[in-house]
């Protein structure tokens, strides 16, 4: 099989908007047929109606998207395909855990606070960076990588938190909550807290300044369009690679220590069955922006809003954990195939011998 | 009526009597900002080579994407053998049996010969038994006097039988209309030579051929007529034979056409040393020396010139000094400094400009525009982009090399291929301030401009005192420009002349010996 690039592309947003609309029909196709008729299209589409509609609910997962969305878009950009926001994401979670919980900084809220998102980038800067020197230097594909350092984030955090770090008192699979001081505050009215709100808008603005100002966002662009260019200008392709990567995870760690100190509060044991799966969602995110940064929160906003209502068709007690995933796969599947039959024809042929 | 009579003998007013196998009338095509074909009224005839002339931006790609289906014309109609039809896309021109070729090879790296050209053919649910396909690339590769082996790999192939594949591949989809754009361009000139033969034959066989190139002398020597494109409009079609070089530059340049002199450009007067090559070794991309133990120096105030052959290691060396390649033995010096263990970034800082051969490859990012082509180069922004900055100079390289763009934040992927080529070199000449490293400084850009830019670099390295070294295939290019010609051959220097004491006889021996 083979693929060709085809002459005239289609005009860009067409993509985005038509895999919205296949993929929650394919998606009320799917949750009709396998409740057996329980789910019908106008309850979802009643319970997307709600979920576009509760700001205050949808708020917390819109911010949290934002975040970890900009992340991969830093490394999307680059043509650097970091799927593993997940791990980055669960990376910061845990030290931004060990800050709240175990540094002694949680006598003070401020510093704490600021502690808990300072390490959590470093986590997942590092954890991206495990990623990254490989694929820089040895040209080691970091779509695998990223992906399986997901799982490796997984059993690491898991591992503490059913360890050193479980709860004593009652026994249960988990730590401790994080003390009080540590939680971050919970705007009124609503799910979000103004620690998460502050540090959407800094990275966003951050991001923004990245790409318009500075050296470094435009190489990041010229990475994916034209690295022989880079080349011959004397900037280093591989540490352009590794500044994308690392960027994108510090950014998604971030994401991680507001997760801790504004939804969670605590890790639960498995975590790779009780995490929201921002690390995924997220490229969803980044991909119906069309990688452009002002469309991410755009793009979040109607993921988040399906997020929603997923959890509403949960909570009206059919399906299983997997309804929203149900959503987001067959949109990012509609997606990832319109892209392809949108910029490439596919060809089949048979080698002869 | 008399009405009809005459609009009918309107229709049939063209010199020749038979139907033309294309018919162009009234096409118009606008991009944003530009009307790239203006009520173009053109005719192009069975056998024969037809080449199209203009300088950069004249609309020669425009035509030719039109035809081929690439883009849809805003106005106007096409005829084919005198019955009038829609081109929405490459299928379509190929069932009517039009077959692009352009610079850039579109076949696929990872399949063979055989599959790619199978692959072409299936798309137009043709087939071919295997047997024919080898059968004429055979005939064809003879022809050129090119060899190809059917079952190798295309990305084992050079540039060169890549575009023979091409052309295969449009003959075995029964091309009767070769549209060449540049095609033929970036190959080594003997191999132009034999190409050249080949489309003369084929057009002697009844084919039809429009041919789009910037050396005139090539077109008058294998086309049969010249169309020349100014602004989008038609100038003029002229028989080669009974015109002169003289009158197809004055149609495609006008009043400029006076300034075009092949004259040795002033001399300048070198002084010290800054760039010294002391007994380099540098390998090709497979592995092999392909320079073997040169030596070479450029002064401030001189442009040397390497002359030679495509692929006698001049990209290699280029690509040596300019720190892109590794050195495996010998020493680079520049500006009294060990560069050998330096990077392409030392360079870039200390005042080195680079124009690398292959421009749309290597030399810019298609997908940014002129401003964001210009801000990359680490001489003109440091971790901060100073946009003001950038947005004058950008304005100022436009105005000066007449850079034809609607805006400089056009993305360089709309402007012509010449246009593109101005691009890189004006920004490369303004990061030049004390050397300019090129390969083929020149290609793509049309007879004015080209010359244009020669006096720009001379003038530079007169006045400003910069050093410029410069490998060309273009033996008038090395002749024109250079103080000192250096020949290149397999690899190793084989002669250095002062430019008023060399001769062109004994510097093509060598170059070939
Ligand atoms: N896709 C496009 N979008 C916008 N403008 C375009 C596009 N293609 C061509 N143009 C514009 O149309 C004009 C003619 O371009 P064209 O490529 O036909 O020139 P050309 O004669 O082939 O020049 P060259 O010798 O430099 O290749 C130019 O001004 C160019 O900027
Ligand atoms: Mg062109």
């Amino acid at each position: 099989m083979v693929i060709v690039r085809r002459v005239k592309p289609l005009p860009y947003w067409i993509v985005p908007v038509l895999a919205l609309v296949v993929g929650l029909l394919i998606s009320m196709i799917i949750l009709y047929v396998m409740s057996g008729g329980v789910i019908t299209p106008y309850d979802i589409l009643l319970s997307i109606y709600y979920g576009f509609t509760n700001v205050g609910l949808l708020a917390k997962t819109f911010a949290l998207l934002v975040i970890v969305g900009i992340g991969l878009l830093v490394s999307f950009k680059g043509a650097i395909w970091n799927i593993g926001g997940e791990g980055q994401f669960y990376m910061g979670v845990m030290l931004a855990a060990w800050v709240a919980l175990f540094s002694g900084f949680a006598f003070n809220g401020f510093i704490a606070k600021t502690m808990m998102i300072l390490m959590a980038l470093l986590a997942g800067g590092f954890w991206a960076l495990l990623a990254a020197l490989p694929r820089a230097y040895l040209n080691i594909d970091e779509v695998p990588v990223t992906l399986m350092m997901n799982y490796i984030a997984y059993y690491i955090v898991n591992y503490i938190t059913i360890g050193e770090w479980r709860e004593k008192q009652y026994g249960y699979y988990r730590t401790v909550t994080i003390p009080e001081s540590t939680m971050f505050q919970v705007i009124d009215g609503t799910t979000i807290t103004l620690e998460l709100l502050i540090l959407m808008i800094t990275i966003f603005i951050l991001v923004w300044l990245m790409f318009k100002y500075t050296s470094l966002g435009l190489r990041i662009k010229v990475l994916s369009s034209n690295p022989n260019l880079l080349r011959s200008s004397g900037i280093s392709v591989q540490l352009t690679i590794l500044m994308a990567l690392l960027l994108s995870g510090m950014i998604i760690g971030m994401a991680g220590a507001a997760y801790l100190g504004s939804v969670s509060h605590n890790i639960s044991y498995p975590v790779e069955e009780k995490t929201p799966g921002y690390g995924y969602t997220g490229i969803l995110v980044a991909w119906l922006s069309m990688l452009e940064l002002i469309a991410v929160p755009i793009a979040a906003y109607i993921i988040g809003a399906l997020h929603t209502a997923g959890i509403n068709i949960q909570i009206m007690g059919v399906g299983g954990a997997a309804v929203v995933n149900v959503f987001i796969g067959s949109i990012l599947l509609t997606y990832a195939v319109l892209i392809t039959i949108s910029e490439y024809k596919i060809k089949i042929i048979v080698k002869k011998r | 009526m008399a009405t009809q009579a005459e609009s009918s003998k309107s229709f049939f007013s063209s010199p020749s009597t038979e139907t033309p196998i294309i018919k162009l009338e009234g096409i118009t095509k606008r991009f944003p900002g530009v009307i790239a074909l203006d009520n173009i009224n053109l005719e192009i005839h069975r056998g024969k080579v037809h080449a199209l002339l203009g300088e950069n931006g004249a609309g020669k790609s425009t035509l030719v994407k039109i035809l081929y289906g690439i883009y849809t014309p805003d106005g106007g109609r096409i005829y084919i053998d005198g019955r009038p039809v829609k081109i929405a896309g490459p299928m379509d021109a190929i069932r009517l049996g039009i077959v692009m070729v352009s610079q850039s090879p579109v076949i696929i790296d990872r399949l063979t010969v055989e599959e790619n050209i199978v692959l072409g053919l299936e798309k137009l649910n043709m087939f071919a038994p295997i047997r024919r396909i080898r059968e004429k690339i055979n005939e064809v590769s003879k022809t050129v006097g090119v060899k190809i082996d059917p079952s190798t790999e295309v990305w084992k192939l050079s540039y060169t039988q890549k575009q023979l594949v091409e052309i295969v591949r449009g003959l075995l989809l029964g091309a009767r209309v070769l549209l060449l754009d540049e095609a033929i361009t970036y190959l080594p000139l003997e191999e132009k030579k034999k190409f050249y033969k080949f489309i003369r034959q084929f057009a002697d066989e009844g084919g039809t051929v429009i041919l789009i190139t910037h050396k005139i002398p090539e077109a008058m020597d294998v086309a049969d007529l010249i169309t020349v494109l100014r602004r989008g409009r038609v100038v003029g079609t002229v028989p080669v034979k009974g015109t002169s070089i003289e009158e197809i530059r004055k149609m495609m340049f006008g009043e400029k056409s006076s300034e075009i002199t092949y004259e040795r450009l002033p001399l300048g007067s070198p002084s010290e040393t800054i760039l010294e090559i002391n007994d380099l070794w540098v390998r090709g991309d497979f592995g092999d020396y392909a320079v073997k133990g040169a030596n070479l120096k450029v002064r401030r105030g001189e442009v040397v010139g390497i002359a030679g052959v495509a692929g006698n290691g001049q990209k290699e060396l280029i690509q040596a000094v300019m720190r892109l390649r590794p050195v495996e033995k010998g020493k680079i010096i520049y500006d009294n400094i060990d560069i050998t263990n330096k990077t392409t970034h030392y360079l870039r800082l200390n005042g080195v400009g680079y124009i690398p051969d292959l421009p749309a490859k290597y030399g810019v990012s298609i997908e940014n525009n002129i401003l964001e082509n210009i801000a990359i180069i680490p001489t003109f922004s440091k971790e901060i982009i100073n946009w003001k900055h950038i947005k004058s100079l950008a304005y100022k390289l436009i105005r000066e090399f007449e850079i034809k763009t609607p805006s400089p934040e056009t993305p360089v992927k709309f402007l012509s291929g010449g246009n593109i080529m101005k691009v890189l070199v004006s920004r490369e000449l303004t990061a030049a301030t004390k050397l300019l490293v090129a390969y083929n400084p020149t290609r793509a850009l049309d007879e004015a401009t080209a010359i244009r830019v020669r006096k720009i670099i001379k003038s530079k390295v007169i006045n400003e005192n910069v050093a410029a070294l410069i490998a060309s295939e273009d033996l008038d290019e090395i002749f024109q420009i250079s103080d000192t010609i250096v020949v290149m051959n397999s690899g190793k220097i084989v002669g250095v002349f002062p430019a008023d004491k060399a001769k062109r006889e004994e510097v093509e021996h060598l170059m070939v010996m």
